[in-house]
């Protein structure tokens, strides 16, 4: 199936100082980082983050203006050319001729390469067969972007980019894009994922970088990140106005508190006397906690702690 | 480079559009005048009367209607006929007492002015033969129609070329279009992204565009040749190397359109800025030569003036308004030019 599997230890993709401008736009600002071959590896960050100039760089699409970009052993910036017919591209928005159906969009792509997956083969996998004579113009958001990703593995890639591959579609279509993902990494293929879908980075990443405004804040597997910043566990429960900020960051175990959706997070060293505190506190108090639980960190918490505000913002 | 056989809607009308250009004109300007019906009401029922009205019968085209005056007024009214000729009672008793002329009124629509010309000319030369029957004397100038030169030249050969011309212009200022479209739509984007060469897709556009430029051509000349017997002479060598050229210099124009509209819409917009005044100024639908003079030097300035003019030479015979040379010297120009500019000014993002 795969043309090459690597070994674990190359490197597929190796950027350093990668700078993009845009007037006074830094866009992309002093990125670095490594993907090993047979990874995932997920760029995570808001809109505007950087994520999307950053995969265009690496895919060829646009030159930087300062950086050292290797991709597959490949200067992209010098030599383009060779690296084209060995990767895979999904844009962020499905480019497609409208009046060609989906068969034929992926016979033609088919075409610029001299290697590849039979459409067939792809049509499945993509779970597209109803669909292979529409024109792409009469499909959903959600075809839309499968189709994008089949177009992205028609010449059998070493590397998949897959910018925002799962935005307009529904959560049952995102979960199969999830299992294509991982079969395509079985398969021995290295991917690079843009979202802005936590649960989507842990589920899919092997490691995350995460990004705002240009720089990479952050990277690393989603366990390292989450331990490096949280050695706590997070208790939860609906906002109760008598306890406040002090009150509470005074609880045993407590090393600090957040606000979220109207819930407080009190992240703790130890759970059971956090939790009886906060019980003991909110029956003086006269209320009982609502949807009181507790749950590790998560990448969401990492973001915040990092930029201060959600992702979804 | 491969199939891009898409868009069958623009397809036909790039097909379907000149080819009724050059019927609906051929139709108008080739069969137009067959049939003027005139009416004739005959008061003064003569030996005199009647002969006029075998004369007027005698004129190939004209188809008498009989009626009384009123009745055929109101037949004129509705546009069933063209024009009324009333001969008064007495008309044989003047003609022969020869002291006044006889009085034959004519009734015509001056707002229809091509018609109207056209009854009157009829009206006077037949009365003019009367007339000179009825003094016995031989006419003292007689005109003798000789055919001349510009042999075939009627209007429908002028235009089969003329649209020839336009056709390919349209097929390549047209080229701007589904470019800026697949831009906007990050198509372009996306081939960057695939081993494509740039040089093959824009190799491919062109390709197709030539390809059409060619069953374009089959059709309209077929057409001329066919429906109107439009003759063609001159050297096929020639009128494709005109096709190929002209074509070729209209696809670099779309794609100087390409490079600065942003938007589908505004693709839209710009290119029938250019395409009407390049249809009506470049002799398509009349001569240059009919033009005044500030929108001759326009013309002059004008890629389709020569590729039409060069067409029109090759093809039909036409009478040249520049040397041949000329015509190939300034496609040449604009499409190098064209090809300057586009390939300095085009974003494929």
């Amino acid at each position: 199936m795969s043309t090459a599997i690597r070994g674990a230890a190359d490197p597929v993709i190796r950027v350093e100082g990668l700078k993009k401008f845009y007037g006074e736009t830094r866009a992309v600002d002093g990125v670095g980082f490594e993907v090993r071959g047979g990874t995932v590896f997920g760029l995570l960050g808001p809109n505007g983050a950087g994520k999307t100039t950053t995969v265009e760089v690496l895919e060829g699409l646009r030159t930087p203006d300062a950086g050292d970009v290797h991709v597959l052993g490949v200067d992209v910036v010098a030599h383009p050319d060779q690296l084209k017919p060995r990767i895979g591209v999904s844009l962020q928005t499905a480019a497609l001729y409208p009046r060609l159906t989906v068969v034929e969009v992926l016979d033609l792509f088919r075409s610029f390469y001299g290697h590849g997956r039979p459409t067939d083969e792809l049509v499945e996998l993509m779970d597209l067969g109803e669909k292979r004579s529409t024109r792409t113009q009469n499909l959903s958001g959600g075809q839309r972007q499968r189709l994008s990703v089949a177009l992205a593995l028609v010449n059998d890639p070493e590397l998949v980019f897959l910018d925002e591959p799962t935005t307009g579609m529904d959560p049952a279509a995102r979960r199969a894009l999830w299992d294509i993902v991982l079969g395509l990494k079985a398969e021995g293929r290295s991917i690079l994922l843009t979202t802005h879908y936590m649960e989507e980075a842990e589920v899919l990443c092997d490691r995350i970088a995460i990004m705002d405004h240009g720089r990479i804040l952050e990277e690393g597997t989603v366990e390292d990140l989450v331990s490096r910043r949280f050695k706590e566990r997070a208790v939860r429960f609906d906002t109760i106005d008598a306890l406040s900020d002090v009150k509470l960051s005074a609880m045993p175990g407590v090393t600090s508190v957040k606000h979220e959706d109207g819930a407080v997070l009190l992240y703790t060293s130890d759970v059971p006397a956090t939790i009886g505190a906060v019980l003991d506190a909110a029956e003086v108090a006269g209320v009982e906690p609502a949807n009181l639980a507790v749950r590790r960190a998560t990448l969401e918490d990492v973001f915040l702690d990092l930029t201060g505000r959600a992702l979804r913002d | 480079m491969k199939s891009f056989t898409r868009d069958r809607a623009a397809l036909f009308w790039t097909l379907a559009f000149p080819l009724i250009f050059v019927v609906l004109f051929g139709s108008i300007f080739s069969g137009g005048n067959s049939d003027r019906t005139i009416g004739f009401a005959d008061l003064d029922h003569s030996a005199g009367s009647a002969a006029l009205q075998s004369a007027f019968d005698s004129i190939p085209n004209v188809k008498l209607v009989d009626g009384s005056e009123p009745d055929l007024l109101a037949k004129m009214r509705k546009g069933d006929v063209t024009a009324v000729i009333v001969v008064p009672t007495g008309y044989e008793a003047t003609v022969t007492a020869k002291q006044a002329p006889a009085d034959v009124t004519v009734y015509t629509d001056p707002s229809q002015s091509a018609a109207d010309g056209a009854t009157r000319q009829l009206v006077g030369f037949v009365l003019s033969e009367v007339n000179q029957a009825a003094t016995g004397l031989p006419p003292a100038v007689e005109p003798s129609f000789q055919p001349v030169q510009t042999t075939d030249l009627t209007f429908i050969s002028y235009l089969v070329p003329s649209i020839l011309g336009m056709s390919l212009m349209q097929l390549g200022v047209f080229a701007a279009i589904p470019l800026v479209a697949d831009r906007q739509k990050l198509i372009l984007k996306r081939l960057q992204a695939t081993p494509l060469r740039r040089w093959q897709l824009v190799g491919s556009n062109v390709l197709m565009r030539l390809l059409i430029a060619v069953v374009q051509t089959a059709i309209i000349v077929g057409v001329g040749s066919v429906a109107f017997h439009v003759q063609i002479a001159g050297s096929w060598l020639l009128i494709g190397s005109l096709i190929l050229l002209g074509s070729l210099a209209f696809i670099a124009l779309g794609y100087v359109i390409a490079s600065f509209a942003t938007t589908e819409e505004s693709a839209n917009g710009m290119t029938s800025a250019v395409q009407f005044p390049l249809m009506f100024l470049s002799g398509t639908f009349f001569p240059i030569d009919a033009m005044p003079d500030a929108l001759r030097t326009v013309a002059r300035a004008l890629p389709l003036t020569y590729l039409g003019d060069g067409l029109r030479q090759v093809m039909v015979d036409g009478t040249p308004f520049s040397p041949l040379w000329l015509c190939f010297v300034v496609l040449i120009a604009w499409l190098v030019g064209c090809f300057t500019i586009a390939a300095k000014f085009f974003k494929w993002q």
